[in-house]
């Protein structure tokens, strides 16, 4: 069997963040090669060097058995490599030929386009991925897997060898996941060799020869997968396969987080009682934190686990169900009405939602007490600056000064502001979307000592993270979200086997996993 | 004390424009005639105020990261409500005068409302509400009224000296200082300045944006109404035209005193300064006895430049910084 791809030890950094630490990966010809991993794990940052978007900092590709020195997306386009994202990139407006044509033909004498030939490819390529598709249509009115179609229809007009499918079927019907599935395996069955990244494992066994793990960017294992050819995708329960795989993911080692977990929440602040927001996709969400409690959000990218702290910060309303505040029933209009009733949210998106890169860090942490510290509307240097300073050395923020630049902090800088904005509030709930993405590893581990700290104080925490070792280490109680609602609680310090495997839809182990199966 | 760079930045802009103002009074002082003359000096003062008081409030709707075109527009609609509510309405002009702010004050709650509650884009609105006020104030005279012969109590508003300074200019004055401080010294300065930075980081912030965004259109219609009410006191006569073209000079003001127009970067000083170095270069070129007979053109000609040479000034540090801080982070390709 001959090898189309070969990557050796690559790794590649962003400043301190090591997202590749020396993998290895080779996809054959001919085959389905699945790639898995936590959220995090490296997958986007591999997918970028396989299609040139990042350079790596060490180690080697080679594409056909030929050393590509530097490989860049346009070198990778003559290569033949493609990749079909999830959303797929095409022009709206124009037609499924002119699409095809744009990325394929070079122009005539004069610029001039050749019609007739444009149409008879794009019919033919169509004809090769089996999609019925008028040519003329234009792609605004085509369904989003029947734009897949043209994308991958446009992979094969460029000659691809080597194709990249990032979670395609994550906004599919079962029907259309199906059709896409026969496009696969006949690609397959011409010697293209895919590398296809999802979560769903029942895909990996439906359709892949071998599966790959990234564990925060390594590569834990190759393996091959059994019964590829198994056309059974609705199997229930899970193989033996199915759990070494989860094994992988999450790994062997106890999370080991330093704060101990406090032991008795207090009463109860936080209740939310089937919560709903069809706009999000949020459905029946019953949930409740207590005073001194920390509740951890695990779940995969997409499961609503920002959209439900949206709700409860009341930067989208809820349709229905009920929020109810130290046993007081609430509405929650908007952020400020949030924050009068004590609510206090870290937002995700740190530089566009939770710090104003432009203004001083002091701007920063007065912004949402402007009525407490700035009583008349004047504001009052003296007031904010030793309120500033004290929060700098209260959460161990590295800055020049409370006058230094928002964006002139390293991220873990610039989640303590965030963090600091939302304590001077004094809340009584707060909620800290993926608190410590994107931060190094000191800062993380302080970010988890504050963190634990204020819980002990008393605050209520709804903890969101993508990063399982911090919710098993630092959670009193996970909640698991998955499809929209809640599928799941587990006490803190669980297995993470467990916890993945709710996360991931899989009914295994212990757990009071609720079965789910909704379509996206 | 310790500046941060986009503040040293910003005094550097305001400096370079004092400089520009510098050299205009001198090579005017040289070259023109009569030109630094106490009634000369008056005479550019009393044809700016109206401009100024536009672009005065035209600024914190930009710092917000909004625009609003309709001010020149809000102007034509109030001077001629004026002139008909004290004329037709039999109201004393003082009288008329208030309900005339009142006016200006809808005007700018029209847009704020369209702009807040609707979502519609400042551009947008704004665009719409320059021609339905212009329109109005054609349908109310019929596009031929005029509203003359006003008491001269009123007409010293506009004509008239105290202190030996012209009357108008107390109003700007005043106005300068008040805005001054709303846009330096309290939350509502802080908060526009953090809605134009970033609007979706000042909603996750609790920060009242769509009040603040209100307050600031509302602001600027009150103001319009003032200066029409200075427009009207000054020409002796209020028509429908009165103040065309004006909420462009106030943009063009705004953005030459170093307010970004992409909103978060400006000051209040820096506005005066552009006010200031547009009114002496219109002024100034029509008492050089070279550039008399075409002084209007010119002066046009020359605003141009002094903004792309401003812009450009304050642009070149600033790719330098962003060239520095695009390194850090992620390096997508070498």
């Amino acid at each position: 069997m001959s090898c189309l791809l070969q990557l050796t030890s690559v790794t590649k950094s962003f400043g301190a963040v090591r997202a590749l630490k020396g993998v290895s990966f080779d996809l054959r010809a001919g085959e389905v090669h699945a790639l898995l991993g936590e959220n995090g794990a490296g997958k986007s940052t591999l997918i970028k060097v396989i299609t040139g978007a990042h350079q790596p900092d060490e180690g080697a590709i080679e594409v056909r058995g030929n050393r590509v020195p530097s490989l860049t997306p346009g070198e990778a386009h003559r290569l033949g490599i493609a990749c079909i994202y999830q959303q797929p990139a095409l022009f709206p407006d124009l037609t499924v030929a002119e699409n095809i044509g744009i990325r394929l033909e070079a122009l005539g004498p004069f610029g001039r386009v050749r019609w007739g030939a444009r149409r008879k490819t794009a019919e033919e390529l169509l004809r090769r991925v089996g999609a019925e598709i008028d040519p003329d249509a234009e792609v605004r009115s085509l369904s989003m897997p029947e734009q897949q179609l043209v994308e991958i229809a446009c992979a094969l007009g460029a000659g691809a060898r080597i194709v990249v499918m990032d979670e395609p079927t994550a906004s599919l019907t079962r029907e259309e996941q199906q059709r896409l599935f026969g496009v696969v395996q006949g690609l397959r069955a011409d010697g293209v060799g895919i590398i296809y990244i999802s979560h769903r494992l029942e895909e990996i066994f439906a359709l892949a020869d071998r599966v790959t793990v990234l564990r925060d960017g390594e590569s834990v294992g190759t393996r091959g997968v059994r019964n590829a050819e198994g056309s059974d995708p609705d199997r229930s329960g899970p193989t033996l396969t199915e759990n070494e795989l989860i094994q992988l993911m999450v790994g062997r080692e106890v999370a080991s987080i330093d704060p101990p977990p406090s032991t008795r929440p207090g009463a109860t602040m936080l209740s939310v009682r089937r919560l709903g927001c069809s706009s999000m996709g949020l459905r029946d969400i019953t949930l409740e934190v207590g005073t001194g409690e920390i509740v951890g959000m695990a779940g995969l990218i997409g499961a609503g686990r920002t959209e439900l702290a949206r709700i409860l910060f009341g930067l989208t309303p809820a349709d229905s169900g009920e929020i109810e505040l130290a046993g007081k029933p609430v509405t929650i209009g908007s952020p400020r009405e949030a924050v009068a009733l004590g609510i206090a949210y870290v937002p995700e998106d740190r530089r566009r939602h939770g710090v104003i890169l432009e203004m001083p860090i002091a701007d920063n942490m007065t912004m949402a007490v402007h009525e407490r510290i700035f009583p008349g509307t004047w504001l009052r240097p003296m007031a904010e600056r030793s309120l500033a300073e004290r929060q700098i050395s209260d959460l161990g923020v590295k800055a020049s000064g409370p006058d230094a630049i928002g964006g002139s902090l390293s991220g873990g800088n610039q989640q303590k502001v965030s963090l600091a904005r939302w304590l001077a509030t004094g809340p009584r709930l707060l909620i800290l979307d993926e608190p410590t993405q994107g931060v190094d590893v000191g800062a993380k581990s302080e970010i988890h000592k504050i963190i634990r700290r204020l819980a002990d104080e008393g605050m209520a925490v709804l903890l969101i993270s993508s990063d399982l070792p911090e919710v098993l280490g630092m959670a009193d109680r996970i909640a698991v979200m998955r499809g929209g609602t809640i599928t799941a609680f587990f006490p803190g310090g669980s297995d993470a086997r467990t916890v993945m495997a709710a996360a991931l839809g899989q009914a295994v182990g212990a757990g009071t996993g609720a079965k789910e199966g909704a379509p996206c | 004390m310790n500046l941060p760079p986009k503040t040293r930045m910003l005094l550097r802009h305001e400096t370079v424009l004092l400089a520009v103002l510098v050299a205009e009074f001198l090579f005017f002082g040289v070259a023109g005639r009569n030109f630094g003359t106490p009634d000369n000096l008056a005479n550019i003062v009393r044809h700016s105020v109206e401009i100024g008081l536009l672009a005065l409030v035209m600024m914190p709707v930009v710092l917000a990261g909004g625009i609003d075109l309709s001010v020149g527009s809000t102007l034509g609609l109030c001077a001629v409500l004026f002139g008909k509510l004290w004329r037709d309405g039999g109201l004393h002009w003082e009288v008329a005068a208030v309900a005339t702010l009142g006016i200006g004050a809808t005007a700018g709650g029209v847009n704020a409302l369209l702009i807040t509650t609707l979502r519609l884009p400042p551009l947008i609105v704004t665009l719409g509400t320059y021609s339905l006020f212009r329109g109005l104030a054609e349908a109310i005279t019929h596009g031929t009224d005029a509203f003359t012969r006003f008491p001269p109590t009123f007409l010293f508003l506009g004509t008239g000296r105290i202190a030996g300074i012209p009357a108008q200019a107390w109003i700007f004055v005043s106005v300068a200082v008040a805005m001054w401080l709303l846009v330096h010294r309290t939350t509502f300065g802080r908060s526009w300045r953090a809605i134009g930075f970033a609007p979706e980081g000042a909603r996750y912030a609790g920060l009242p944006v769509g009040r603040r965004l209100a307050f600031a259109h509302v602001l600027a219609g009150t103001v319009a109404a003032l200066a029409a009410i200075t427009y009207t006191a000054r020409f002796g006569t209020a028509k429908a035209d009165a103040g065309t073209g004006y909420e462009l000079a106030a943009i063009t003001a705004v953005v030459l005193g170093g307010t970004s127009i992409f909103g978060g970067i400006g000051s209040v000083h820096g506005t005066l300064l552009g006010v200031a170095a547009i009114a002496v270069l219109g002024n100034g070129l029509s008492r050089v006895p070279a550039t008399m007979s075409n002084a209007g053109e010119l002066s046009g000609l020359l605003t141009g430049v002094l903004l792309v040479l401003a812009l450009a000034g304050g642009a070149v540090p600033k790719w330098f910084v962003d060239r520095r801080s695009r390194k850090d982070p992620a390096p997508v390709l070498p």
